[in-house]
């Protein structure tokens, strides 16, 4: 009896080893001519592999590339023109390395037990597509980012899903890059933009994460359509820009976050018809400069609508759930300003602990006081033109048949009951 | 006996009142501690500083650059000690006595390639392993251009 469960067991124990392909991908690198197409047949293969050539790496479903030891998966050193497509792929440090490339194309990449997915420095015209890429459990400060791009220039980077790292998009130093319909949850930053120059952002859904945008010392940023949310922890925002200049955020659904949108010694930054839903404080301005505005916003149950220091930003045209004026003009714009200046709020740019007394009774009865007193304020913190209802959603009565039976039923049925017991 | 007890508790008072108040680093909380500066979360623990103010709060920093820019901006009347991550051995050093090194090419949180030493000697042997920087003492940050450097 003990021999057959040992044998089992062997058996078991046989069948569970990784068993490897045996092509081998680095010699049909290095045998192939520059540009050539080199398909990995499905399969795992263990070992790191080095591209210095123009060449197409492609995969089929079930090709599997896992690294050996620290090294990446693939590192790409110089060379023009490298693609490397679908395929499943694990290093222990980084997945893909990429350095002084002109032409780099990634796509349909799946990128698992990696501390670093991809890592690319001095690149140019890199395009990275499709990738999907789960970390883990640990705090932000044992696992790297997603996706990390230094001093290059003309990046895309879209479509990709990435969870459970340090920073899903990690952008420094970096020349024109566009940045969309990528989704990040449960990471340090959604993207992380740090010294670059021509930065968009459209179309990124970015959820659970300490803070959805982390943008600092980059100018010229277009940030438009995204979806922010959830990011409520003790330190998180929806968006935060530090030492931004001439940035434009507009069309952006900035929900149930901690802070919505805060600006931090920035200029120039125009925040413009975006929907700021259910967050604690909507906006925040610390230190900010030059024709700083937020227009034609839609703020809607937020706890605080903005807070600043003294030097504040421009509100205008905005609609707010909790203005009480009225127009007696019938033109859309409320006859008494708007006022968000709030003594308590600038408490909390202060001291962020006080958020916890944020809808107090004495807080409240503050903001009140507040509100009545400055009123003639005309620049900071104070909307002069407060829209009413910017858009309102019309829904037609409908008629659910299945519905209607059954009440009609449940009726006529009650009334017999009922005439029955009278009789 | 009671001349000798009012002796005594003088005494100890006096000893207190003279003595020099020692501050001690506190731990980095991963979850809840942000750049006082900058607001980036710390987790590169490696070249965190910390300032310990003499009312007995703490002010966390994630790159050397933010805790100047602190002391810059607040002075340095309200500071009991300032603390930075030794770049050889992971453990806090005083920044007023530290050496530092600076290259372009020295990676921090916020970019700003310097890093700090508990001697001259360890950022010289530091230097000859990883490359050449320019030594730096606690007087030179002060005029420091904080920033990236092309």
């Amino acid at each position: 009896m003990m021999k057959k469960v040992g044998s089992v067991l062997l058996f078991l124990l046989f069948m569970s080893q990784t068993v490897y392909a045996d092509f081998d991908i680095q010699k049909a690198i290095d045998r192939a001519k520059p540009g050539a197409t080199i398909t990995i047949p499905a399969g795992q293969y263990k070992g790191n592999f080095v591209l210095t050539k123009k060449i197409t790496l492609r995969g089929i479903q079930g090709t599997e590339l896992v690294a050996l030891g620290n090294e990446p998966v693939f590192r790409i050193d110089g060379g023009s023109t490298v693609t490397i497509e679908n395929m499943a792929l694990s290093g222990n440090k980084q997945a893909i390395v990429a350095s002084d490339v002109d032409g780099l194309e990634l796509r349909n990449l799946n990128i698992k037990d990696s501390h670093t997915g991809v890592y690319i420095q001095r690149s140019k015209n890199v395009h990275i597509q499709h990738i999907e890429m789960t970390g883990n459990n640990s705090h932000f400060s044992k696992k790297g980012n997603g996706l990390a791009i230094f001093k290059s220039e003309d990046v895309v980077v879209e479509d990709t899903n990435i969870k459970l790292v340090q920073d899903g998009i990690y952008v420094e130093e970096v020349k024109n890059i566009l940045v969309q319909n990528n989704r990040v949850t449960n990471s340090r930053y959604g993207t992380h933009f740090m010294y670059s120059s021509n930065v968009q952002a459209f179309h990124n859904t970015y959820r659970n994460n300490v803070t959805g945008f982390m943008v600092m010392m980059t100018n010229d940023i277009y940030v438009k359509d995204n979806h922010l949310e959830n990011h409520n922890g003790l330190n998180s925002y929806g968006m935060l820009l530090y030492d931004a200049q001439q940035a434009v955020l507009e069309l952006n659904t900035i929900m149930n976050n901690r802070t919505g949108v805060a600006l931090q010694k920035s200029v120039g930054i125009t925040i413009a018809s975006n929907d700021f839903r259910m967050n604690q404080t909507a906006l925040e301005g610390i230190m900010v400069k030059g024709n700083s505005v937020a227009t034609n916003n839609q703020f809607t149950g937020n706890i605080l609508t903005a807070r600043a220091d003294r030097q504040g930003f421009l509100l205008t045209n905005n609609y707010y759930d909790d203005y009480s004026g009225i127009d007696l003009k019938n033109d859309g714009i409320g006859d008494v300003p708007y006022v968000a200046v709030s003594s308590f709020g600038q408490w909390m740019v202060r001291q962020p602990v006080y958020q916890y007394f944020v809808a107090s009774p004495s807080v409240v009865l503050l903001t009140s006081l507040d509100q009545q007193i400055n009123k003639t304020e005309k620049t900071v913190l104070v909307d002069v033109t407060p829209k009413l209802m910017t858009h309102q959603i019309t829904k037609k009565n409908e008629t659910n048949f299945q519905q209607l039976l059954i009440g009609l039923l449940i009726v006529t049925t009650s009334m017999w009951l009922w005439k029955r017991g009278v009789s | 006996m009671k001349r000798w007890i009012v002796m005594v508790v003088i005494s100890c008072v006096l000893l207190v009142g003279c003595g020099d108040k020692t501050y001690v680093p506190r731990e980095i909380v991963g979850e809840t501690d942000v750049c006082k500066i900058c607001n980036m979360s710390i987790v590169h623990n490696e070249y965190a500083g910390q300032i310990a103010l003499k009312n007995g709060d703490f002010e966390m920093f994630d790159d050397l650059g933010c805790l100047m820019e602190y002391i810059k901006a607040n002075g340095e009347n309200e500071i009991g000690a300032a603390f930075i991550k030794d770049a050889n051995n992971d453990e806090w050093i005083d920044v007023f006595k530290a050496t530092f090194i600076y290259n372009k090419e020295y990676w921090t949180p916020m970019n700003y390639g310097v890093l700090a030493f508990k001697t001259k000697d360890a950022a010289v042997d530091w230097m000859a392993l990883k490359g050449e920087g320019q030594v730096l003492v606690y007087q030179d940050l002060q005029n420091f251009n904080w920033g990236i450097h092309q």
